[in-house]
């Protein structure tokens, strides 16, 4: 089909989950087209120089580039066409297909698709987004900005700074900095727990003496030019600022790790609804959005802590994708109360097989010693001990839920004894 | 009692005592010192007497308080000995219309603007309104200029290529009354001031004309003229057009003092050199009056006056389709009293439908003695946003993208001070410009043009004039098809940098290839607006920096974020010093 300007399945982002897709789709059968804006595949994991990836998947510590390279290789076995360079300007259904106008350095190209997979990943939360006051100087960037300063263009933004966030990319770049020569002056966090990996805290902060202040913020930079301080301060439980307690910190540069938001202004621009928890699309268990023939992965779908995780989503996504679609899906909710920030698949389709459900959840709070349970609607048919559930730390699980199949809804909670 | 013994009185018995009235060069000068500025601007205020005088020399100063003006960090001689006929001084949107208004004639003229870029104080930190000038009131200069300078939009923004939405402002009626008594009276005032086109729009129509017309709206008046524009490309677009056509235009230059004989300048003091212009021009925004002084021609004084405005994701562009106000003549239902805007001199902010689709909530209006304080607070943020949500009822604080605050230079009149100079021969001031300083900038200028040729004489046109600017749209708003065609002339276009904003890295090389090409990341964000989106550079910021040393031929060190100290990189790491720095 070279060429050919019809797909069975476009996956769109080039990233650890987009890959895994076109991959598995082709293993299907689907001929599938691989749409990747930056100039080459791997997404955020080119940057992500340090290890700790594919402990799960390869049972080894890779870097961020030689896990993305083994699932290039991969994909370099299938047909899969891919197109780089490639920035997908609009998205539409048409009789049940869709039609996708591409951005390309050859110039307009439209392409059709019975399925897509959206893998667009996620952007970072900005400084403004967080409300930080002040002058509008240099030395303000996001962890993966910074990130990719260091790591892609190998140069320094900073010399002495203060990170925002104790999320994982700012804990690495934390580390990172240190390690290239900058001083961190310490890791400030709003929430009372870490939001980062417990075992980034450890290598990343502890082992390079930089200290973690829970319960403080940023609220004001200073600096004409560059940034030259920043204002820190200490807040109550409902993370509101105490009046004195701000102080001046001297720095050249504030690095944020505040938050990652799933990336989903296609998935907009097909009315798919997304979840207000998660904020990726709301799917089922076959990753398949409301929009019939689109599936969401990666950190479009949620934001995931793992790649190991992403790229297992990812497989399945790819596989349903390339699958013909039959018969109307009907869905039943899966439900949760407060002790659970979020799951997926939010729907199940009773149409569909139910016996494998990969579900993915995480705990609203820090708990140990707790029991989830899973029950189809009045009736318990799961209830699994964990030592500890940590908010930082998703967690996966594969249920039978066969007897859904005439259920209203299934639930979910965490239950700790007292 | 004459006038200057009333203003006396009222100082001293609501402001202070302390304070020293008198009349010099028929202006109220005020003198002394005071711990609070409110009480200074108040005493300011108390002093204006637009009859008797030709207005407020406010020199009181604040305890304790240093007016300090941030200087461009280059000293050179680039421009010393050099003998202009016109210096224009300011590089806002007022100086580069003159500018370019004057490059149709065969002068040789001068810009020198204090900032690395054009368009870097109020001129970028505005909403972007042309106005419609129903608040103004006849024989105001800002009500003869706004009229003038709405007029001529079109056909500027059409020269210039720039983009022009006369999608029409609104003013929303609270109250059933409003609609019955207010607005046959603003229709009365339109005609008054020859403002076209004015009508009632009832409730039901308003909704389906205004998408983010608020739940409780009683209709509206609808006024077609007002328009949008993007003040930062304009005024880009503005010195662009008067560079291409012979104005000199030098960044980073400011004026420092002046040598004045017989009552005429005749010689500038610069940190670039002594430049010897035959006509000044005064376009200096916030520090016209330090200008006015130089030459001794002050009869008015800056009190500077902070606005902050928000702006909303394109996912809201829904929120505004035209630009819409609350009329102010009612109150909210539980509110105590009425906000009285027109007292803090503004028409209280609206919601704003911009040229580039977003929705920008403001300003406010807070005095401050510091005349570039673009801070911004969590107090003002709140104070717009928690006032204007009542409008916008759908938004909320996670809409925000970006916010920002810019200082009105207005004087204690109110109003514009656009004039030949009074005691001094070679001077024309364009000063006080504020609100609405952007839709009057046209007609300002063709008076500063006309004045030029009186005062310089011997006016030759220039035979070269061009007065259209080429300029290559944003491709994400043109048919596939168009699209197609530039991509295959050029496949930069085809490769997407920004992609919360769509633009491609041809768009941002053209920009490197302008008549005024300025490298620096936040001069290319106002030329092309990557970093404007959502995601606010964070992805392609690392991109546009690398573009930026590429072209320029400079380590990436060398780009900065703005001014000249604004770093953005310290130097290759250990290992890229080994690679060759990511090259």
């Amino acid at each position: 089909m070279a060429n050919s300007n019809y797909f069975d399945v476009a996956v769109i982002g080039g990233g650890p989950a987009g890959i895994a897709a076109a991959t598995a789709a082709s293993k299907e059968g689907a001929s599938v087209f691989l749409i990747e804006r930056e100039a080459r595949l791997g997404g955020i994991l080119k940057q992500c120089i340090h290890d700790g990836f594919g402990l799960m998947r390869f049972g080894e510590r890779l870097s961020g580039p030689e896990y993305a390279e083994r699932y290039i290789d991969l994909l370099k076995e299938t047909a899969v066409e891919v197109s780089l360079l490639t920035f997908v300007a609009d998205i539409k259904k048409e009789n049940g297909e869709f039609k996708l106008t591409l951005v390309t350095r050859a110039g307009m190209r439209v392409i059709t698709a019975h399925s897509v997979v959206l893998a667009t990943g996620c952007r970072e939360r900005t400084a403004k987004q967080v409300l930080i006051q002040g002058t509008r100087p240099s030395g303000v960037f996001t962890a993966g900005t910074a990130q990719h300063f260091v790591n892609i263009l190998g140069n320094m933004p900073s010399k002495k700074c203060v990170i925002l966030g104790s999320g994982d990319i700012g804990l690495i770049m934390a580390r990172r900095l240190t390690l290239e020569g900058a001083k961190v002056l310490g890791v400030f966090e709003v929430k009372s727990t870490p939001s980062g990996l417990t075992r980034n805290i450890a290598q990343c902060l502890t082992d390079y003496d930089i200290p973690l202040h829970l319960s403080h913020t940023i609220t004001r930079v200073f600096g004409e030019d560059r940034l030259t301080a920043v204002e820190t301060a200490q807040v109550d439980e409902k993370m509101n600022v105490i009046k004195g307690t701000e102080k001046i910190i001297e720095c050249d540069s504030l690095i944020l790790s505040v938050g990652l938001i799933p990336e989903n202004e296609l998935a907009e621009k097909l009315n798919i609804p997304l979840d207000r928890k998660t904020k990726g699309a709301v799917v089922d268990q076959n990753l398949m959005t409301a929009c019939e023939g689109v599936y969401s992965c990666g950190n479009a779908l949620h934001v995931n802590d793992l790649v190991d995780y992403v790229s297992e989503g990812a497989e399945l996504a790819g596989k349903y994708a390339a699958q013909k679609r039959s018969g109307t899906p009907k869905y039943i909710d899966v439900q949760s109360d407060a002790s659970l920030l979020y799951i997926v698949p939010q729907k199940l389709n009773i149409n569909s097989d139910l016996s494998q459900v990969k579900v993915y959840f995480r705990s609203s709070s820090p708990v140990d010693g707790a029991t989830l349970r899973v029950s189809v609607d009045d009736t318990e048919v799961l209830a699994k001990r964990y030592a500890h559930l940590r908010p930082p730390e998703m967690e996966s699980i594969t249920l039978d839920l066969s007897q859904a199949k005439n259920a209203k809804a299934v639930n979910l909670k965490i239950e700790v004894k007292k | 009692m004459n006038f200057i013994n009333k203003i006396e009185k009222k100082i001293h018995e609501s402001v202070s005592p302390l304070i020293k009235v008198s009349l010099e060069n028929k202006c109220v000068l005020l003198e002394g010192e005071l711990p609070s500025w409110d009480a200074i601007v108040t005493a300011g205020t108390l002093a204006v007497d637009k009859k008797h005088s030709l207005g407020v020399i406010n020199n009181i100063k604040l305890t304790g308080f240093e007016d300090v003006i941030r200087k461009p960090a280059v000293e050179d001689s680039s421009l010393d000995g050099t003998t202009p006929d016109i210096l224009i001084i300011g590089g806002g949107v007022v100086g580069c219309c003159i500018a370019r208004e004057l490059s149709k004639y065969s002068y040789n003229t001068i810009l020198v603007e204090k900032g690395y870029d054009v368009a870097l104080a109020a001129s970028s930190h505005n909403d972007g309104d042309v106005h419609v000038g129903i608040d103004l009131h006849n024989g105001t200069q800002k009500h003869h200029y706004n009229g003038r300078g709405n007029a001529l939009y079109d056909d500027l923004c059409k020269e210039l290529e720039v983009s022009l939405q006369r999608t029409g402002h609104t003013i929303v009626f609270y109250k059933n009354w409003e609609a019955k008594i207010i607005y046959p009276l603003l229709k009365l005032q339109s005609k008054l001031l020859g403002i076209k086109g004015v009508r009632f729009s009832p409730p039901e129509e308003f909704k389906t004309l205004e998408t983010g017309a608020p739940s409780w709206s009683k209709g509206a008046a609808f006024m077609p003229s007002g328009a949008e524009v993007s003040p930062y490309k304009l005024t880009v677009a503005l010195a662009e057009n008067a560079a291409a056509n012979g104005v000199k235009i030098s960044l980073n230059t400011i004026v420092s003092g002046m040598t004045t004989e017989n009552g005429a300048i005749t010689a500038v003091q610069t940190n670039r050199g002594t430049i010897r212009p035959k006509l000044v021009i005064n376009a200096a925004g916030v520090f016209a009056d330090k200008i006015a002084d130089m030459a001794g021609d002050r009869t008015f004084t800056i009190h500077a006056r902070k606005g902050t405005s928000l702006i909303l994701d394109k996912k809201c562009q829904a929120y505004a389709v035209t630009s819409m106000t609350k009329s102010p003549f009612s109150k909210y239902d539980g509110e105590e009293k009425r906000v009285e805007d027109a007292k803090k001199h503004t028409k209280g902010g609206g919601i704003i439908h911009t040229v580039d689709n977003n929705v920008l909530i403001g300003p406010s209006a807070t005095e401050t003695p510091y005349r570039e304080d673009t801070t911004t607070s969590k107090e003002e943020l709140d104070e717009i946003y928690n006032k204007l949500k009542k409008i916008s009822e759908k938004m909320t604080y996670g809409d925000v993208i970006t916010y920002f605050s810019g200082v009105r230079a207005p004087t204690y009149e109110e109003d514009f001070v656009v004039r030949k100079g009074l005691f001094c021969k070679n001077i024309i001031e364009t000063a006080g410009i504020q609100s609405p300083g952007l839709t009057a900038a046209p007609a300002i200028a063709q008076d500063a043009a006309a004045w030029s040729i009186e005062i310089l004489g011997n006016a030759k046109k220039n035979e070269a004039y061009n007065p259209n600017r080429k300029h290559t749209p944003h491709l994400a708003d043109l048919s596939v098809a168009e699209r197609d065609e530039y991509i295959k002339k050029n496949p930069d276009y085809g490769e997407i940098v920004c992609r919360c904003e769509e633009i491609s890295k041809g768009e941002i090389l053209d920009a490197l290839n302008s008549p005024l090409p300025v490298y620096t990341v936040d001069a290319i964000k106002r030329r092309v607006r990557p970093g404007m989106g959502r995601c606010q550079g964070g992805f392609c910021s690392p991109l546009i920096v690398k573009m930026l040393a590429e072209k320029a031929g400079t380590p990436l060190e060398g780009i900065v974020k703005a001014e000249t100290e604004s770093t953005i990189l310290y130097g290759a790491t250990k290992i890229g010093e080994e690679v060759g720095n990511g090259k």
